[in-house]
């Protein structure tokens, strides 16, 4: 909603009609003798060698799960291996062209594509670099590994062996693969040979891709980023959101300077017409070609076309001149790779969706044999020649396979000797003050931005020195921590972006970034389409290849919109690298009241439940600018849950005022806002207020002491402290504004139970929220747990109080009846 | 044991089960009056696999007043036993089962018995039964109150009682449900008197117990106070289970001593009156009119001018009765029982000794019917100790009565007999605890004067 922009009526109410541009489909028609001016013999015989390899490697995988051996020997692999034998002349083909500074992502089926990407950077990359890239990755593990079996070889040879035996390792969940074994076959990678993650939910790169463009556009990165994703995905949302992203006006209309343009990007169908069984093209979608896709998202119909994956310099021409676009910042681009595989979606399929004559058919084209008939018709290379290239690559695949099945020599992680090698790759703890040493790119000095000037003239803490509070207008509030930390981070870290609905010029549905906007160009702070799945999806990518993003959802409800994201994607990457990436992404998620049923839940439990994020919730302006400190300076992923009910709450704890210098509060240490001595009250989020109101009764009707301490963090969670309160006081009431049923306080409630059992003088006691959809507001006090319900369960379970009329019921008969309702 | 009654119950299906011995039977739990629910085994004088006749003592059972014996109702071999001594068992309940060798008695496994509020599961699997008796005994779902006999405790609480050596099973919880919490614990380690942490040690490790001796500042018990009293540990001892009668006495009478504002007053009469009339008894031969028969006789007409003596205190309400329900104090073997005379006030003086008489020997068997014990089914209690020359003590009111008349022995009192010249005359002493939440030391006083006046001028017919 930029004000340069002028929505016209006159201009917009005139008729008119959309043209479309003709899409070409499979143009490409040049012979061998006319590409000889681009290629050289060897360029053309590498390009059969790479198809060999490929298919050779595939054939060993497929032996190996379908017959139990490869040349002999025998092995058993039981995990996944999803071929794509028959595609090799589209992987060769699109990765040709790329440097080793060119990113691709791929998909559940990118063996080839990860050996077609790697061989071609370690053809572009000098024999220096190649060299350090092998000595320095995992400390040189697995290049001394391939070095002592190949003692004459070069280094370029050496290469090529490291990458497969890398790839093949890693399929095998071996330690010495290019991912210590915890990718795997679905998700193997190599990013010093700009192979990114490869993903095992199909459409996942969709999303991710655009992020890792976006993050060579923003830092102004050379190279280009590649999605490879199959033709079914573009039934998936994610990869629709990725694409809405990719193409947003803003990167030609607003974006200024050299960013301006269009992102450096390459989504690259591999239609190989099946997405498991179901025919793309004729059954389960309705592009027929799809390519057609481009025309329905920009103006520039994404450059769309068609190209003959099974001709690799159709593909390669293709790229050379998709390059050249995206070098012009024309991109994004939408490339529509005809190939097929002959292989089942997996070993186990019966191919029961196709017959024998469509494959038998396709096997007659088949790519590498046309390709060596054509090599050998031009006299570029003999038959014998070609067929020494083909004994060799067999020779070294059996070579290589046997390296990769020695337990001695490629052993699994050893979890019995060090049970914690895992768990210690499931969050990376790092503290990183910037990932770049560049100035940040800023309109003004901190000092002259507009908030921040009005904010040096707000009380830091809520009240005077009698006691009585100040206005609220008065009063550092809670979303001026969080735009203190964040704008600190933005003048320190160069590669820091945010962005979400309504960042810029709205400055957040809840006014935290007011003043951001004046501060920061386009390309720091900007607004998104309503995509929550590539909002997510995108801040990955951008943080996989080196930046600190903070992307925002607005409403919690929304998190279902970006589930695959937040459940598999954001917090599994850095495990299964094998902690080789970081994901410094903070997401901001902000939980609602008043707006009903879809638009005020506490979500916290459903993100807790998930290894690999860290999660907080602050509910003091100190807590939430130091959480925020912390969680921009880490290198994980933090889902940094606010609500809505207290974002203008001043600092009532802190009576030396909010700091205006930077200070960090470490995650997962609760902190005790009241001390007591006859109960303890452990309070997630907002609920903080509600406890202490309850605090205050007990005291004063019954003459209790609560202890009130406000949880912070879930994930990590110290429970000393909780624990240290419990043996003193005896007794616990657990609440938050998360429904009751799997809410993460039953979590927190049972491990009390566990480390403090001989001093409670009764069980912990959770105070949620009913199990209903939330109301309307007007009734909201019958759903969301109120102090009232504190002191009836703390009646009805702990202690009863002497007086007390309990209106809410926590008899543990009313527990069995609601949940034997289901409510 | 022989002294032991059987009590003839009503119940048909125990009467059924005589005899019937071509198939196992089984033994059931007799119901004993109106308001029993349930019973404790005492103990089982049998084993599985014993060979029984009729009349063979299988087991006894006690109510909250009182003990009986269940004798086999025809022959054969215990072919299980279901429960182990020291459980409660609802009434009517199958306690095992009599029968020939190897017959099956699976159809006879108590199950779930859902009489009389009773929410007891007994549950038990053929291959339990077979080896031990085990079963488990759960809350079923709705119930709120703990099952008779389990102890709810929070571990704190617990933990707390370990500290200070505290046996927490006599302890009222008031926790949720009744549940034992933290509250109560520190309520009883403040009766008990606080410790130092040095002597808590030695009475953990050294057997010490707490004396009378609080040294400490703010009377905490400190180690040099401890005394070495712990038998179990230095003196050759024994530890006995209470029983659960003596359990239920304890109860009431601490309850009594921590629920009521109780005072005795004391005073004696002249018992020259009630003395010839003893002599007269004797002489007239036929029924032994005792001297606490008369004493009671005396108590009963002072309570008709008395109603407010006569009565029960009940909090916001003082019940009034109108008739004189009488309460006996009787010592037995197995402690004190007070069987309750109803309508004592429309009894002859003969009539009253024989009832007085039957109610003690039934007690002193076991064989009292257990609505008569109730502390509610009297309304003035008469304690006698003077048998025994008792001069002077202070009985413990039977809640929710208000009163309650000691009898001392007799003891010769000078007297002045007019004209400076003194004798010594036979006193009765007379000792009246009374509650002074209910009535005042007045009307009190005068009762007691009034029941010393009746009898020394006591007016009898027989």
């Amino acid at each position: 909603m930029p004000k340069s922009q002028f929505i016209d009526p006159e201009a917009l109410r005139k008729p008119s009609q959309l043209v479309f541009a003709p899409i070409p489909v499979n143009q490409y028609a040049k012979t061998i003798g006319e590409e000889k001016a681009n290629f050289s013999d060897d360029d053309f015989k590498r390009i059969y060698h790479d198809m060999v390899l490929i298919r050779e490697f595939e054939t060993m995988l497929n032996l190996i799960k379908t017959t139990g051996e490869y040349q002999g020997v025998p092995y058993n692999h039981p995990g996944p291996a999803h071929l794509s034998i028959g595609q090799e002349a589209a992987a060769v083909g699109m990765a040709y062209e790329l440097d080793a500074d060119d990113y691709i992502f791929g998909s559940h089926r990118s063996h080839g594509e990860i050996l077609a990407k790697g061989l071609s950077a370690i053809h572009k990359l000098s024999v220096e670099e190649l060299e350090k890239v092998m000595n320095t990755f995992f400390g040189g593990v697995i290049f001394n590994t391939i070095r002592k079996n190949y003692p004459q070889a070069g280094i370029r040879p050496l290469a090529i062996r490291f990458l497969v035996y890398g790839t093949l390792a890693e399929i095998f969940a071996r330690e010495t693969g290019f991912n210590k074994g915890l990718g795997g076959s679905m998700h193997v990678f190599f990013t010093p040979f700009g192979v990114y993650p490869n993903n095992a939910i199909v459409g996942g790169s969709g999303d991710i891709a655009v992020g890792a463009a976006l993050y060579k556009k923003v830092n102004q990165k050379p190279g280009i980023v590649v999605a490879n994703i199959g033709d079914a995905s573009m039934a998936c949302g994610p990869v629709w959101e990725g694409l809405a992203f990719a193409t947003m006006d803003q990167f030609e209309k607003l974006w200024e300077g050299e960013y301006k343009g269009g992102l450096p990007l390459i989504v690259n169908i591999m239609n190989n017409q099946y997405g498991m069984g179901g025919q793309t093209c004729g059954e389960t979608m309705g592009y027929d070609i799809a390519a057609r896709i481009g025309a329905g998202l920009n103006t520039d119909q994404m450059h769309a076309e068609r190209v003959d994956g099974y001709n690799p310099l159709a593909v390669i021409d293709a790229y050379r001149r998709k390059k050249q676009l995206l070098a012009e910042k024309r991109g994004p681009v939408l490339l529509d790779v005809l190939t097929y595989r002959y292989s089942g979606h997996s070993p186990s399929d019966a191919s029961s969706y196709r017959s024998r004559e469509e494959v038998e058919a396709w096997e007659k084209h088949d790519s590498i044999a046309s390709f060596g008939h054509n090599l050998v018709d031009a006299g570029v290379a003999g038959k014998q020649e070609l067929e020494g290239i083909r004994k060799e690559v067999q020779d070294m695949t059996l070579d290589l396979f046997r390296l990769a099945i020695d337990d001695e020599i490629s052993p699994r992680m050893n979890l019995s000797k060090d049970p914690e090698a895992i768990g210690s790759l499931i969050l990376s703890n790092g503290s990183v003050e910037k990932f770049d040493d560049r100035e940040p790119e800023v309109n003004h000095k901190m000092e002259d931005n507009p908030r921040v000037q009005q904010l040096a003239r707000k009380e830091r803490y809520a009240f005077d020195a009698e006691g009585k509070a100040h206005s609220k207008m008065k009063q550092y509030q809670l979303r001026d921590g969080i735009f203190e930390a964040m704008i600190h981070r933005f003048y320190k870290d160069p590669t820091m972006i945010a962005y979400g609905e309504e960042n810029r010029d709205w400055g957040g549905a809840f006014a935290v970034y007011r003043g951001l906007t004046e501060a920061l160009p386009y390309n720091r702070l900007f607004n998104t389409p309503i995509s929550e799945g590539a909002i997510i999806g995108t801040a990955i990518g951008y943080a996989m290849c080196g930046g600190r993003v903070v992307p925002e959802i607005m409403y919690c409800d929304f998190l279902g919109r970006s589930g695959d994201e937040v459940f598999n994607q954001l917090p599994k990457w850095q495990a299964m690298s094998g902690n080789l990436i970081k994901m410094p992404v903070v997401m901001r998620v902000s939980v609602g009241s008043k707006y009903g049923a879809q638009h005020s839940q506490d979500w916290t439990s459903l993100v807790a439940h998930i290894p690999g994020l860290k999660v907080c919730f602050p509910a003091t302006p100190y807590d939430a600018k130091g959480l925020m400190n912390s969680a921009l300076q880490g290198t994980d992923p933090v889902i940094f849950f606010e609500s809505q009910r207290i974002y203008d709450i001043g600092e009532q704890f802190v009576r030396e005022g909010v700091p205006e210098a930077y200070y960090e509060i470490p995650f997962g240490e609760p902190d005790v806002k009241l001390e007591g001595s006859d109960i303890t009250i452990l309070s997630v989020g907002a609920t903080l207020y509600r406890a202490l109101e309850a605090a205050g009764i007990l005291k004063e009707k019954h003459g209790l002491s609560a202890e009130v301490i406000d949880a912070r963090s879930l994930v990590p969670f110290n429970y000393e402290k909780v624990v240290n309160s419990v043996r003193k006081t005896g007794r616990i009431v657990l609440t938050s504004d998360a429904n009751t049923r799997g809410s993460f306080l039953n979590d927190l409630a049972t491990n009390i139970t566990s480390l403090a059992f001989d001093y409670l003088d009764a069980p912990p006691v959770v105070v949620g929220s009913r199990n209903w959809i939330t109301p309307a507001c007007e009734l909201e006090d019958e759903f969301f747990p109120q102090p009232s319900w504190i002191m009836d369960a703390i009646h009805e379970k702990i202690l009863p109080l002497k007086g007390h009329q309990p209106v809410e019921n926590f008899t543990g008969a009313e527990m069995i009846r609601r949940a034997k309702l289901g409510v | 044991m022989n002294e032991i009654l059987h009590v003839n119950t009503s119940n048909n299906a125990y009467i059924c089960a005589v005899k019937c011995i071509d198939m196992a039977s089984p033994i059931l739990l007799p119901r004993q009056g109106q308001s029993v629910e349930s019973c404790i085994i005492s103990q089982f004088y049998v084993a599985v696999g014993e060979t029984v006749s009729v009349g063979t003592p299988l087991f006894s059972f006690e109510t909250d007043k009182a003990s009986f014996e269940e004798e086999a109702k025809e022959e054969g071999v215990v072919l299980a036993l279901f429960f182990e001594e020291g459980e409660e068992v609802p009434v009517l309940t199958n306690v095992g089962v009599i029968g020939k060798e190897g017959e099956s008695f699976e159809e006879f496994i108590p199950e779930v018995t859902g009489d009389a509020g009773s929410n007891t599961l007994v549950e038990a699997t053929k291959e339990a039964v077979s080896e031990e008796p085990a079963r488990q005994a759960f809350v079923a779902s709705g119930s709120t109150a703990p099952v008779t006999g389990d102890i709810f405790i929070s571990p704190r609480a617990k933990k707390l009682a370990g500290q200070h050596a505290i046996d927490f099973r006599g302890i009222a919880g008031s926790g949720p449900e009744g549940r034992i919490i933290e509250k109560d614990m520190i309520a009883v380690v403040e009766r008990h008197g606080k410790k130092t942490p040095l002597a808590k040690e030695k009475m953990r490790r050294e057997g010490l117990v707490p004396g009378d001796m609080r040294t400490g500042p703010g009377q905490v018990i400190r180690a040099a106070d401890l005394l070495k009293g712990d038998t179990s540990s230095t003196l050759e001892s024994e530890l006995v289970k209470i029983p659960h009668i003596r359990r239920l006495i304890a109860k009431a009478m601490h309850q009594s001593l921590q629920n009521s504002a109780q005072l005795t007053h004391h005073l004696s009469a002249d018992a020259r009156r009630i003395l010839e009339w003893r002599k007269k008894v004797k002489q007239a031969g036929g029924a032994n009119i005792t001297l606490n028969d008369m004493i009671c006789y005396a108590a009963i007409r002072t309570l008709k001018a008395y109603p407010n003596v006569n009565a029960h205190y009940l909090g916001d309400n003082i019940r009034i009765f109108k008739g004189v329900h009488l309460g006996l104090a009787v010592d037995t073997e197995r402690g004190l029982m007070v069987p309750a005379v109803k309508n004592a006030d429309r009894l002859s003086i003969r009539e009253l000794s024989e009832r007085m008489k039957g109610l003690a020997d039934a007690c002193r068997s076991g064989s009292i019917d257990p609505e008569l014990l109730k502390a509610d089914g009297a309304s003035f209690t008469v304690s006698n100790l003077g048998n025994y020359g008792v001069e002077m003590f202070t009985p413990v009111i039977n809640l929710p009565q208000v009163a309650i008349l000691g009898v001392n022995t007799i003891i010769p009192r000078p007297m002045d007999m007019g004209d400076g010249v003194y004798s010594f005359v036979p006193h009765l002493g007379l000792s009246l605890t009374y509650d002074h939440q209910a009535l005042d030391g007045g009307e009190a006083t005068r009762f007691l004067r009034a029941l010393a006046d009746e009898i020394e001028y006591l007016e009898l017919s027989f």
